[in-house]
């Protein structure tokens, strides 16, 4: 199991394990997380999975492709260099401990 | 294992009348049927239709066997899987994120819904279902996709012979006539616009379609503002012919609404309850099974997103219209790659804008009747008029 920290826009933090080659979305919304909605289910069609990599993680998270940059465009609270959309994160060991911080809405 | 049993007593004119009372008796014996008046297999569980959505390589929006293709006379996205589809989807879909609908958008709306608003007598019965609802929903349409010079009538005229089209699933000939003669007018503006959302880009769909780096093909940027318009006008003006239902016969609710302007909501309820599209199609590509039944290839199910909204393992008293719910995880909006591209627009417009300004302006609204209230609908549902008295 990998370990995953959510930081809400009001500084809550949840803490909650995740299998292996789950998303980061995926996670949260399983484990009803507030602040990721993911309606699309992982698509990258609705831009409402949006989160900020943490700072100390950013590097072995991976780099955002085209498409989601394009997405991420249209997201509802600001985009930052951290900005990724939290469905293409997929959990594997060496993301065990990660933390995202959540924006202030998704809609 | 079995296929799932067929039922041959359920009609269609039941599911267009009353389909809850039916969805629920199947949630708790069959929530997989075959329906034979409908030639698909019914799934009425939540899990269960949202697993088809999330599935798309094996439950495959792909068929283009369905009326829809002579009806928008297009292969359409709507029926496209993998990156043809999200190629198209990502061409109309810059023009409906959050971020445009609220910063670029947001003041058009407000002005086009306090122009609409403010032309509905006080003091008087009226149908908002007829004199609101569906013109604002279409004004605000026509000009997400770059085409206000169409008239509301057109705009509504346009959608239903699309919508009529598309379900002529008896591929009777007139549907088809009258789709084609909506078609050809179509065409026609797309075409004399075409240079002026190019020469001008507005931000538009229409607009951004056109000045794309590398642009879909005009039959396809045709075809997707044909079901933007098939699909974006009945949805929002059903939802909030729903949710005005809703409150307006719970004023409790309503008045804790006010309170706390709760409209989102409101909204999300409203379209919980009564979702405004309540079914869709999926073609099974490879055998597989559902519910402990034997779903063989080439079968449709159909996902009732209608009865996945009340199922009793998400929903206490899913039946009732319940504004103040802990969690509403429900599916009007679809789930999947065809999540609806246009729940944004339809959060932003109904819920942020419309329902607060209309109760605004007519804090004392009633809908003395209620009873009188006719709602219709298999595939879309909603009421069909909605006689409030506005003070």
């Amino acid at each position: 199991m990998i370990k995953v920290t959510y930081v809400a826009h009001d500084g809550t933090e949840t803490v909650i394990e995740a299998e292996e080659g789950t998303s980061v979305m995926q996670a949260a919304v399983s484990n009803d997380v507030e602040g990721i909605v993911g309606e699309c289910g992982g698509s990258m069609m609705c831009a409402t999975c949006h989160c900020y990599v943490d700072e100390a993680w950013e590097a072995r998270t991976g780099q955002r492709s085209d498409d989601e940059d394009e997405m991420l465009e249209g997201a509802a609270s600001e985009v930052t260099e951290r900005s990724r959309l939290s469905c293409q994160i997929k959990l594997d060991p060496s993301l065990d401990g990660l933390v995202v911080h959540l924006p202030e809405e998704q809609l | 294992m079995a296929l799932a049993p067929l039922d041959g007593a359920i009609t269609l004119d039941q599911l267009s009348s009353d389909p809850y009372p039916i969805y629920r008796r199947l949630r708790a014996e069959s929530p997989v049927l075959r329906v034979a008046s409908t030639g698909r297999t019914l799934l009425t569980k939540a899990a269960l239709t949202k697993a088809v959505k999330d599935n798309p390589e094996l439950f495959s929006s792909d068929d283009p066997q369905t009326p829809m293709k002579p009806a928008f006379r297009a292969h359409t996205l709507m029926r496209k899987d993998g990156k043809a589809h999200f190629v198209e989807r990502k061409a109309i879909s810059k023009a409906l994120t959050p971020k445009r609908i609220k910063a670029d958008w947001g003041p058009l709306y407000e002005q086009l819904a306090e122009d609409y608003i403010a032309r509905l007598p006080r003091g008087e019965t009226v149908d908002l279902f007829t004199d609101l609802c569906g013109p604002l929903a279409a004004r605000i349409l026509a000009h997400i996709l770059g085409i206000p010079e169409a008239s509301d009538e057109q705009m509504m005229r346009w959608s239903q012979l699309l919508i009529d089209g598309a379900g002529n699933f008896g591929w009777k000939p007139e549907p088809f006539a009258a789709s084609d003669a909506a078609n050809d007018e179509m065409d026609a503006l797309f075409a004399e616009l075409e240079p002026i959302r190019r020469g001008e880009p507005d931000g538009s769909a229409y607009s951004l379609m056109l000045t794309a780096d590398d642009p879909i093909p005009m039959s396809q940027i045709h075809a997707n503002i044909k079901i933007a318009i098939g699909g974006g006008i009945n949805e929002p003006r059903d939802a909030l012919a729903t949710i005005l239902y809703g409150l307006l016969t719970n004023p409790d609710q309503l008045a804790e609404v006010r309170a706390q302007e709760a409209w989102d909501k409101a909204f999300e309820e409203g379209i919980r309850w009564v979702a405004p599209i309540q079914a869709s199609s999926r073609l099974v590509t490879e055998d597989t099974e559902l519910g402990g039944f034997d779903i063989p290839k080439g079968d449709t199910v159909m996902t009732i997103q209608a009865s996945a909204n009340r199922d009793e393992e998400l929903y206490e008293d899913g039946e009732s219209f319940f504004v103040f719910r802990d969690k509403n995880p429900h599916q009007a909006f679809g789930n999947g790659p065809h999540h609806c591209a246009g729940a944004h627009v339809a959060r932003r417009t109904v819920g942020k804008i419309i329902l607060p300004m209309l109760f605004d302006r007519f804090p004392n609204m009633t809908l003395p009747n209620p009873e009188d209230v006719v709602w219709k609908g298999f595939g879309f549902r909603g009421p069909i008029n909605l006689p409030v008295v506005l003070n």
